[in-house]
């Protein structure tokens, strides 16, 4: 099979890139700038649309244009994995953007939350968004987020890691919050921990085999045994990927650094930039590491159900609203690895339909906790002082309790169709010592999920607080809650994507074929 | 030569994790540029010594050329590591002006 170049894989990153440089450029017009951005993001999200329809197409897929056949164009594309060769050096040896069916999941994933995150910050009114830099590290964040889950090479994964964290170190130092700074700080030390382990890991590997390319490494694992260096480096690499999704022996900068983010980067970051270390677990356990799959997986499940009561019991314990939903993103993580760590088809594909659904719940919930915080004095999410601030706003009090119930897994929404197929692979391996931590923890989301509810939007507001008449642009978090509802109601759509996709991850062969080639 | 490195990558990392758990943040930062170089001298030495001449020059067909690929990872990593080290460096100088103080300790009103 020949490989064909697809420019559509570029889209989704560097279109943000590219909008990134108009944006500097326009840094006197804030206003140009979010539409800039915005409308940059929207052609991303039709982009990872169409890679997606691109890798579920039945063959064969051709466009023809223009009726006479002397003038005919026909242009064919390859079906399934769809790949972009970059700088025209064709693998191994060459920088690779693949998109397979996981990427191309996630990818779609990203874009859509971001680009809600972009409408978010159009309507947003905190001070940091009127920064001539705001709009430009936002669409820098986003493509290295989307580079991550894109790129078929272990070391151009570390430079859009860094483009991102980066980006995000700079999002928080500039917040409305000042302390921030001292969150970013943290955090840039942290995420330096891990950049360092995940470079160890990438050094150990080409030491061992002397190559990048994701494809051939999995390739070489398979077929020249395993040296203890390459071993090491699975240590190193998963240790990397704990970290950027915040597992618990690495999670402590999370709240702070979640809590004092600006809202529509703090709804993102929460939602869609910690899914990067699970979808590099899922990698490490499907493509690279297969032998040492198991182990890894022990290990995750460990970490998983540590990570859901201590997310969970967080969360109660908390005096922030924000930093409440930032202590229960410990949990879903939790809830993820647990199903990664499973390991069968069936879990495999619950861990893949819970992230999809977590991103829009979560982003959605922050945004709305922001925006009603937004038109307290303060901005900050306190419990005690965002008392009773949404006691007139019915509409966003509506929102919030459909999506507290989401992720508290109640039916027809969302939430529910993570749980159920996360039931579903918990009963298909036979685990149910942990299938019964999991359920029940999955209450304790329900108890603090309506305690805050109740205490934002129920009770009657201390006389001493103002608060303000406006805030953010509720159009956002509701375009979220209405798409955690349709994919409640109407969940068959993902679930066949996430098994197609499982199928697909289940048989290596089939990405370092289309990588490779022959 | 390789247990030269090795030894000397060892130490570098030993001094940038004992300064990044010092009190003092400007010590945590040299500690965060010091374990970058080590790293980047890890990466060297695992291309470098295959080869006996530089390769992409005139002394090409002398020898074994030695991996070009190892040099370019370590460029774009330093570009990386030091342009994270700048930034590290320009909210520390912002920190210590809005908290009066560079100790990690008394920098700590998040909480809980």
């Amino acid at each position: 099979m020949e490989l064909i170049n697809n420019p559509l894989v570029l889209g989704p990153v560097f279109i943000p890139l590219f909008a990134a440089v108009i944006c500097l450029l326009l840094s006197r017009n804030n206003r140009l700038q979010r539409y800039v951005a915005f409308w940059a993001y929207f052609v991303g999200w039709l982009c990872s649309i169409v890679v997606l329809l691109m890798n579920l197409a039945p063959p064969p897929l051709a466009l023809t244009f223009g009726g006479d056949p002397a003038s005919q164009l026909t242009i064919t594309w390859q079906v399934g994995v769809q790949t972009y060769t970059v700088g025209g050096w064709f693998a191994p040896f060459g920088v690779m953007l693949v998109a397979d069916m996981l990427s191309a999941v996630f990818g779609l994933m990203a874009t859509t939350v971001v680009m809600i995150g972009v409408l978010y910050a159009v309507g947003c009114k905190d001070k940091a968004i009127t920064y001539p830099a705001f709009m430009p590290l936002l669409l820098t964040m986003g493509g290295g987020l989307v580079g991550c889950f894109y790129t078929g090479d272990i070391f151009t994964l570390f430079v859009f890691l860094e483009l991102m964290v980066i980006s995000s170190v700079i999002l928080v130092a500039i917040s409305d919050n000042r302390l921030g700074l001292e969150a970013a700080i943290k955090y840039l030390l942290i995420s330096a921990m891990g950049t360092l382990f995940l470079l160890l890991g990438i050094a150990e590997i080409y030491a061992s085999f002397g190559t990048l390319n994701l494809a051939d490494v999995a390739n070489r694992l398979q077929t020249e045994g395993r040296p203890l260096l390459a071993q090491i480096s699975a240590v190193a690499l998963m240790a990397a990927f704990l970290l950027k999704s915040a597992v618990f022996p690495f999670h402590f900068w999370q709240p702070d650094f979640h809590t004092t983010a600006p809202t529509p980067v703090g709804a993102l970051l929460s939602s869609v930039v910690v899914k990067v270390g699970v979808y590099g677990l899922i990698r490490l356990t499907t493509l690279l590491f297969i032998d040492e799959a198991p182990l890894i997986q022990q290990v995750l499940i460990v970490l998983g159900v540590i990570g859901i009561f201590f997310g969970s019991l967080g969360a109660l314990q908390t005096y922030n609203a924000k930093r409440l939903l930032a202590y229960s993103t410990f949990g879903q993580i939790g809830f993820i690895l647990v199903a990664i760590g499973w390991g069968s088809p069936i879990a495999l594909a619950a861990a893949i339909i819970y992230a999809f659904n977590q991103a829009f719940i979560k982003a959605a919930l922050l945004m709305i906790t922001g925006l009603v915080s937004s038109r307290l004095e303060s901005k900050s999410g306190r419990l005690s002082e965002i008392v009773g601030a949404g006691q007139q706003m019915t509409f966003i009090s509506s929102l919030y309790l459909i999506g507290g119930l989401a992720l508290a897994g109640v039916p027809p929404l969302n939430g529910f169709i993570s749980k159920v197929s996360l039931v579903n692979g918990g009963v298909d391996v036979e685990n149910w010592l942990i299938l019964g931590l999991v359920v029940g923890a999955g209450l304790l989301t329900m108890l603090y999920m309506i305690r805050t509810w109740q205490l934002i939007f129920q009770r009657t507001p201390e006389a001493e607080h103002q608060f303000k008449p406006y805030g953010d642009s509720p159009l956002a978090p509701t375009v979220l809650i209405g798409i955690c509802v349709i994919l409640g109601l109407y969940a068959v759509p993902l679930i066949d994507l996430a098994n197609t996709t499982v199928a697909q991850i289940g048989d290596p062969h089939i990405y370092i074929r289309t990588v490779l080639g022959g | 030569m390789n247990i030269l490195f090795a030894i000397t990558t060892g130490i570098l990392f030993s001094i940038g994790v004992f300064l990044l758990l010092r009190r003092d943040l400007i010590k945590v930062a040299m500690g965060y540029y010091v374990l970058f170089t080590a790293i980047n001298l890890f990466l060297l030495a695992v291309g470098a010594f295959n080869g006996d001449v530089p390769p992409y020059t005139t002394m090409e067909g002398q020898g074994q050329q030695s991996d070009p690929l190892v040099q370019a990872l370590i460029l774009t990593a330093i570009v990386i590591s030091f342009g994270s080290y700048a930034l590290l460096l320009g909210m520390i100088n912002i920190a210590s002006r809005r908290f009066k103080t560079i100790n990690a300790d008394e920098v700590d009103e998040l909480q809980g």
